[in-house]
């Protein structure tokens, strides 16, 4: 071997050792992948927001601990049967329209990526919705990586202004600027009472009917889930009671999709015909469920019956915690009829045993995976299962990070869609629009329009839009007034009214604002009582369905004015308020319970005169007014006039609103032959031959 | 000939409540086609149903009819009905089954026509006709600019009588209408039915609507004063309260009397209204009248002062009362007054409010139904058409899925986007559909629509936020959106205009002289017999791709030709332009304009042309004003008609234009035949409308006066600029003013807040913030849920008896 050949091994074998050494370290610990967005879940909330990142070409990854989207909807329902709409049908072929009634699909661009193209079923099968989500993904291309478990959530600076650092299992680190959680509810909600260890779970429960056989079941909660579970089992358990604090809330009465829909509710027949179901109100957290062998009384001895052993079929009771002396805890043997409520009250409802208790209580947010530093607190109302954010869905006190989807509906908590679906898609892309301007410096679209054409604007709107429609009352267009002109900007969260500048870049001048809201009723009558619908358009504030709302206000409301807003309204109490009358079908386009009505209120805020003109009124009140109204000045002068023809005129003449002129002079269209050579371009008049 | 009228209308009235009683003896007569002939001859007014078929609703017209026949026999007017299933008229007796049309004839000539909907019943039937045939002396104003104008007419020759009518028909109109009748040669008519013009006359309530009526004091006004003082009526609308408060305006403001009250003769205690009796000493007589003057001026029209002298010995009123009053069939009451406002309380606050009650119930019957009622012309016109089908068959419905391949496979495809909901898109539909079917054998050419309300995307993928909407799509180039007019004639005129693709290469001389003589494209010279020419002697000049560009913007306004070429230098010989030039011609006989290009934009050679092709003195009509207004000239405007001094007139406009004497002016004309609605035009400037030809000068952009030229004096250039000038010099009077009117809303706003505070006290209000201090996010959130109602379904015997909490 000569010396250069030796050189040349010893360099090999170095290079070798170099390079194995610079990659293979063993701890990983510098690998941080830097990103300005990190969404966390892959869920319809996190797909969609992926989408308007996507969109913009933001830098952004979407991370799922699962190997595939939607992973939620693989155990639920455990039923699997979706209860959100999907209605194909509605004889319209409006895109906007038609999402009013569809309240599964994510919002795109495509009009193809609906999720009819993957179920037809009114009430989808649950396993359809993951494939519906991966659909989405895959055709919009949204970066999504999967398997990636988030178990802990740093934040960086001063409570997260820095941004946040999340790490997985492999301890692969995310550093983002902006966080979006959209983890939504997965962790089963549990109320601690003595006995809670008998109780099985809506997780975890068998679906399979059969296993319910002749049982009699207890199930806690009253909600959908609990219902649902109810109605899988009707044709197999001997007795089904449904426990918890509140009464029923059924979902078409309160408006509100999270309470009992109908499509779950086949209990309430069998409890109202008196068929052994039943519902019962009672507080959960000072109950016990006890084990006890079933007999009846106490059994004296020497009263043996026959040879047969005695089956001890241990069944479970429902009694309160104070009933029971606390040294025996919940041992079956130590459990005497003393303890049971049945003792005490003899016909106390739940008397009897059962032989299972079911949690149908819902779902929480996940908090642990949160430092300390990153977690935004628990939310005062929902029972604490949820994450507080403000009114634009960033945390409270972790900025720049965002709550999205069903984790997101303290915001609307039993109010509106905002925990849905059909709601938080419009939701997220409200955020990313205060995302575009927060980071971006983009100002929140906005349509100019001149005042003219305000009118037929928001009626487009209202009959139209899908985000107010389903975000009643919490998501709404504000109206820019600017004098002559006005911007339009669409779905707003109102609960940020206050800071709109701020938030949308957009500015509110000296003429002031106006908020467009689809809002239910006072809903003091009985749902399908008489009554129930109003017609009259002067009485539309007592409308009880959805209807749109219009607000005006000089200037923006303060915070307080938010705070203080009258109870049960969106916003406080304003300048002047329009309702528009409710209407059986949902077409707002009338012109004399509608469309005057309208006009006659933004005349009103506008302080001018918005009528429409033919031109020849147009063409007197420009000659004979300095200022003519603002139709004839946005339309007629600007050469668009509207001309008519003399049968509407006849019309119009007819009903006063338009001066016959002919006076005394004859009608007399034939140009007299010493005044042909006078028309010029725009004055010449031809004879059509029609 | 008051008295004549006072007996008439007395006579009048005797009828109306008559007629019931009489109805055997029918006044309405049926005509057959001879008598018809006839009738046509005499020049009489008659109103004439012809009808062939008779359903239930014109069974209760014919009844009206009957009854209104009695009513009209009294003004001159005969009421007739025609069987057309008998008889055959031509043009009135129509196929139709059910005619709903009735007629109002002088003569032969068709006053008005109305449809049997708003002549519903008698009060309808008079009140309608009695406008019509009234319609010279009854004037209509809507704003208070132009009841000022009738009050400056009528100052120092007659007072003015102002009806407020909010619906046309009912028996308010009629009351008005009949009055305006009998007093009409007294008295200056005058109809509104605007808001606008109840401000003005101090109404505040506005959401009240009744009929109302001032009336004017203009007789012995001064020219100088601004408003005539006026005193409403303040009893409901009827032919005997019209009259009563008409002959109360006529009687002396106090009269002065040396009996006792008892004794006093006055026209108030013939006419059933309350006198106020006041009692003065001869030491303060000055201040006694003065004090009764005040009074009778506020209680005009309601209550007749009286002032009595004591000093007379006929007067045995003991001394303790100062004053007395008497109100209809009873007898004198005395009192003591100490102030005037006493009086005017006693009598505002308890002797009048009989009427007041009347009054306030019928305001409650009123409340917001005329709300009900369309206010503005556009949409009450596409209303009353909700029954028409519109015939869409000449016009290609686009949809998402045909939109693509529709504006890409026709030559020109006019593309329509509107909303099927709102009356300004439906009444321009009509016209499109007019449009449409008057192109229909235009190959190549496709008029489509989209409706904006189902297809929103198709609109909103092209920004389209102004309603309706016409582009025009041709295979491969930009989308051109159409800026004119959108009536029949300006569209069809721009599409057939827009077949040719500017600008036409010419190649040689003739070619030149065929273009602008208008031999070539002849077919289209009926459209715009304007010719504009590009002159360059090089392609290479930079200014012909900027035509090119002009040219393309201009499709469809003007017909553009380009010629490059040595030649080019020889069109523009004598007229002291050098090349680039544009050349302008305006038909073959007329001389031809050219203008230099120096180095320009596109924009500005746009501008140009349009300057260029507008008329140096219009015939303005309604669809060109706007070009013209935009100079913001003062207009020097000839209101001309059929006479024949109108062609002298026009020429000497002419001459004083050509001699450029008018720079600062916008010398115009309208032809009041073809733009009758000139008239009203006329008629608000100076408040009546003046012999033809009438020559006007307006100041709109500027003050706002409006001048008339002297009648006497002959319509002359020469006097022409005589006059001009001392308008400048301040010389001449304004013989109206145009108003700066403000347009505010034309009717109130509905107030929600106040209903809601009224039927829902707390609802509307904002949260007391004592109550909530502190209060957190959360407990907002349960505030806000609208649904916490307590109408819990109670189950049997819930056993806990614990608190409801939140689940």
């Amino acid at each position: 071997m000569s010396p250069i050949q030796r050189l040349f091994w010893l360099l090999c074998v170095l290079n070798l050792v170099l390079a194995t050494s610079s990659g293979s370290d063993p701890h990983g610990s510098n690998d941080t992948l830097s990103h300005e967005y990190c969404v966390l879940g892959a869920g319809p909330a996190g797909l969609q927001m992926g989408y308007f990142l996507s969109m913009r070409q933001r830098d952004y990854i979407i991370l799922e601990r699962n190997s595939g989207p939607g992973s939620f909807f693989n155990i639920y329902p455990r039923h699997k049967k979706l209860i959100s709409i999907n209605k194909i049908y509605t004889g319209r072929r409006n895109r906007e329209f038609n999402l009013r009634h569809d309240w599964n699909s994510l919002l795109s661009d495509r009009p193809d990526l609906l999720f009819q193209r993957i179920s037809r079923e009114l009430y989808p099968n649950a396993d359809d919705y993951p494939r519906y989500l991966s659909l989405f993904e895959q055709e919009l291309g949204l970066k999504v990586k999967y398997g990636v478990d988030i178990g802990r959530i740093k934040a960086l600076g001063f409570r997260g202004d820095q941004g946040y650092v999340l790490t997985d299992q492999n301890g692969v680190r995310y550093q983002c600027r902006v966080l979006l959680v959209a983890t939504g509810l997965w962790v089963p909600q549990q109320v601690d009472f003595l006995g809670s260890d008998l109780v099985e779970g809506y997780e975890s429960i068998p679906t399979d009917p059969e296993e319910f056989k002749d049982q009699a079941v207890l199930i806690l909660g009253k909600g959908n889930s609990a219902f649902e579970t109810a109605q899988s089992i009707l044709g197999r358990a001997s007795r089904i009671h449904l426990y918890s604090p509140s009464p029923v809330r059924l979902a078409w009465q309160t408006h509100y999709v999270g309470d009992l829909r109908a499509v779950n509710n086949e209990l309430l027949d069998t409890y109202q015909l008196k068929s052994l179901d039943g519902l019962v109100e009672g507080r959960l957290d000072d109950i016990a469920i006890v084990r006890r062998v079933n007999n009846e009384g106490k059994r004296r001895t020497g009263n043996k019956t026959s040879g047969k052993s005695l089956k001890a079929k241990e069944q479970l009771y429902l009694t309160l915690s104070e009933l029971l002396d606390n040294q025996n805890g919940n041992k079956s043997s130590n459990v005497t009829a003393q303890n049971l409520p049945g003792y005490h009250t003899d016909n106390f409802s739940l008397r009897q045993p059962y032989d299972r208790v079911i949690r149908c209580l819902g779902f929480r947010f996940n908090f642990s995976i949160f430092d300390g530093s990153a977690q935004p607190p628990q939310c005062s109302g929902a029972r604490g299962r949820l994450p507080g954010v403000t009114a634009w869905y960033e945390g409270r006190g972790t900025p720049n990070l965002f709550v999205l989807g069903t984790a997101a509906h303290s915001r609307d908590y039993r109010l509106s869609a905002g925990g849905f679906i059909h709601g938080f898609r419009y939701t997220v892309r409200a955020v990313h629009k205060v995302l575009e301007q927060r980071y971006h410096n983009i100002a929140w679209p906005a349509t100019k329009l001149p005042i003219s054409q305000l009118q037929s604007w928001i009626l487009k709107r209202v009959n139209e839009a899908s985000g107010p429609y389903q975000m009643f009352a919490l998501l709404g267009d504000i109206i820019l007034l600017r004098g002559s002109h006005c911007e339009y900007l669409e779905e707003f969260p109102l609960q940020a009214l206050s800071q709109l500048s701020a938030l949308s870049g957009r500015h509110v001048s000296e003429h002031g604002l106006m908020v467009l809201v689809m809002q239910y009723g006072l809903n003091h009558t009985d749902t399908l009582g008489p009554g129930r619908a109003e017609s009259e358009w002067t009485k539309a504030w007592r409308s009880n369905f959805l209807h749109p709302v219009l607000y005006y206000y000089k200037t923006l409301p303060t915070e307080k004015d938010m705070r203080q807003r009258p109870v049960g309204w969106p916003l406080p109490r304003p300048e002047a308020v329009h309702h528009m009358v409710e209407d059986f079908l949902t077409e707002w386009d009338q012109p004399i319970s509608h469309s005057q009505p309208l006009r006659r209120f933004l005349e009103y805020c506008l302080q001018t005169d918005l009528r429409p003109f033919y031109a020849e009124s147009c063409f007197l009140m420009s000659l004979t007014s300095r200022n003519p109204p603002v139709f004839c000045r946005q339309g007629y002068l600007k050469k668009q006039g509207i001309l008519g023809n003399s049968h509407l005129w006849q019309h119009a003449r007819e009903a006063g609103l338009m001066p016959d002129h002919q006076g005394d002079v004859p009608p007399d269209t034939s140009v007299p032959e010493y005044l042909t050579h006078a028309g010029a371009a725009v004055v010449s008049r031809i004879n059509f031959d029609l | 000939q008051d008295n004549m009228c006072i007996v008439y209308l007395v006579a009048l009235i005797f009828c109306i409540t008559k007629v019931r009683c009489s109805s055997n003896t029918s006044k309405l007569i049926e005509d057959s086609s001879q008598s018809f002939t006839e009738r046509m001859k005499t020049g009489k007014t008659s109103f004439i149903y012809f009808g062939n078929h008779v359903n239930p609703t014109i069974k209760l017209f014919l009844d009206q009819l009957e009854m209104s026949a009695d009513a009209l026999e009294d003004y001159g007017i005969s009421v007739v009905k025609v069987n057309c299933s008998k008889e055959t008229i031509a043009k009135y007796c129509t196929g139709e089954k059910l005619i709903t049309k009735t007629y109002l004839l002088r003569g032969s000539e068709v006053l008005r026509s109305f449809d049997i909907d708003t002549v519903f019943d008698v009060s309808a039937i008079v009140s309608h006709v009695l406008f019509t045939v009234l319609y010279n002396e009854v004037r209509y104003v809507h704003t208070p600019a132009e009841l000022l104008q009738v009050e400056n007419a009528a100052k120092q020759m007659r007072d003015v009588v102002v009806g407020h009518i909010p619906v046309l028909g009912l028996p308010e109109h009629r009351a008005l209408m009949e009055a305006a009748f009998v007093y009409g040669t007294k008295y200056q008519f005058v109809q509104t039915t605007g808001g606008p013009l109840l401000k003005h006359m101090g109404v505040d309530d506005l959401s009240v609507s009744k009929a109302r009526l001032w009336f004017l004091h203009c007789k012995d006004m001064s020219r100088q004063m601004d408003q005539c003082p006026f005193t409403p009526m303040r009893k409901p609308l009827d032919t005997i309260n019209i009259h009563t408060f008409l002959q109360l305006m006529e009687a002396r403001l106090v009269t002065e009397a040396n009996v006792d009250p008892s004794e006093v003769d006055m026209v108030h205690n013939h006419l059933n209204v309350p006198v106020l009796y006041l009692f003065s000493h001869p030491q303060t007589k000055r201040l006694d009248r003065a004090t009764a003057q005040t009074l009778a001026l506020q209680l005009r029209g309601e209550v007749g002062v009286v002032l009595i002298h004591r000093d007379s010995t006929d007067v045995k009123t003991p001394l303790q009362y100062n004053a007395a009053y008497r109100l209809p069939q009873e007898d004198v009451k005395y009192f003591t007054l100490n102030s005037a406002e006493e009086v005017m309380k006693l009598f505002k606050e308890e002797l009048l409010q009989d009427y007041k009650m009347v009054e306030d119930e019928e305001e409650n019957e009123e409340h917001w139904s005329d709300l009900e009622i369309l206010d503005d012309e556009v949409s009450e016109s596409v209303y009353r058409d909700r029954d028409l089908m519109l015939d869409l068959e000449s016009i290609t419905e686009l949809t998402s899925d045909n939109f693509q391949s529709e504006v890409t496979q026709n030559k020109i495809t006019v593309v329509l986007f509107y909303f099927k909901w709102d009356a300004v898109c439906m009444a321009f539909m009509q016209t499109y559909i007019q449009v449409a079917d008057a192109l229909e054998g235009v190959s190549g050419l496709v008029l489509a629509a989209v409706d904006c309300g189902e297809w929103t995307n198709i609109c909103s993928d092209r920004d389209v936020t102004s309603f309706p909407f016409i582009m025009i799509y041709r295979p491969m180039e930009a989308p051109q959106p159409y800026r004119g007019m959108l009536g029949t004639e300006s569209l069809q005129r721009f599409i057939l205009l827009s077949q040719i693709s500017g600008p036409v290469r010419l190649s040689s001389s003739a070619d030149v002289l065929s273009f602008l003589e208008g031999d070539l494209y002849s077919k289209h010279a009926d459209l715009s017999s304007i010719r504009v020419l590009g002159l360059f002697t090089s392609t290479l000049d930079t200014g012909v791709t900027s035509f090119k560009e002009a040219a393309k913007l201009l499709r469809g306004e003007a017909i553009l030709g380009l010629f490059v070429h040595r030649e080019a230098e020889k069109w523009v010989e004598g007229l002291s332009v050098n090349l680039p030039a544009v050349l302008l011609s305006r038909g073959s006989e007329v001389s031809r304009e050219a203008y230099y290009l120096p180095s320009f934009s596109v924009n500005d050679l746009v501008s140009l042309v349009q300057r260029a092709v507008s008329d140096p003195f219009p015939e303005l009509t309604v669809e060109n004003l706007p070009w013209y207004l935009e100079l913001e000239k003062p207009l020097l405007l000839l209101f001309v008609g059929k006479e024949y001094s109108t062609e002298t007139s026009l020429t000497e406009m002419k001459h004083l234009l050509s001699s450029g004497q008018l720079p600062s002016f916008l010398p115009c004309w309208i032809h009041l035949g073809r733009t009758p609605v000139g008239r009203s035009v006329l008629e608000k400037y100076l408040g009546f409308v003046p012999p033809l030809p009438a020559l006007v000068m307006s100041q709109l952009s500027t003050g706002g006066e409006v001048f008339l030229f002297p009648r006497e004096r002959p319509l002359k250039a020469k006097n022409i600029l005589q006059w001009l000038q001392s308008v400048e010099n301040r010389d001449e009077h304004p013989a109206g003013v145009i108003p700066d009117t403000k347009w505010s809303p034309p009717v109130p706003v509905y107030d929600f807040l106040a209903t809601m505070d009224q039927e829902a006290p707390g609802y509307a209000s904002q949260r007391d913030p004592k109550m909530k201090t502190g209060a957190k996010e959360g407990h907002r959130d349960q505030d806000m849920t609208p649904n916490q109602r307590q109408t819990t379904h109670s189950s049997p015997k819930p056993q806990a008896p614990h608190e409801h909490s939140e689940l």
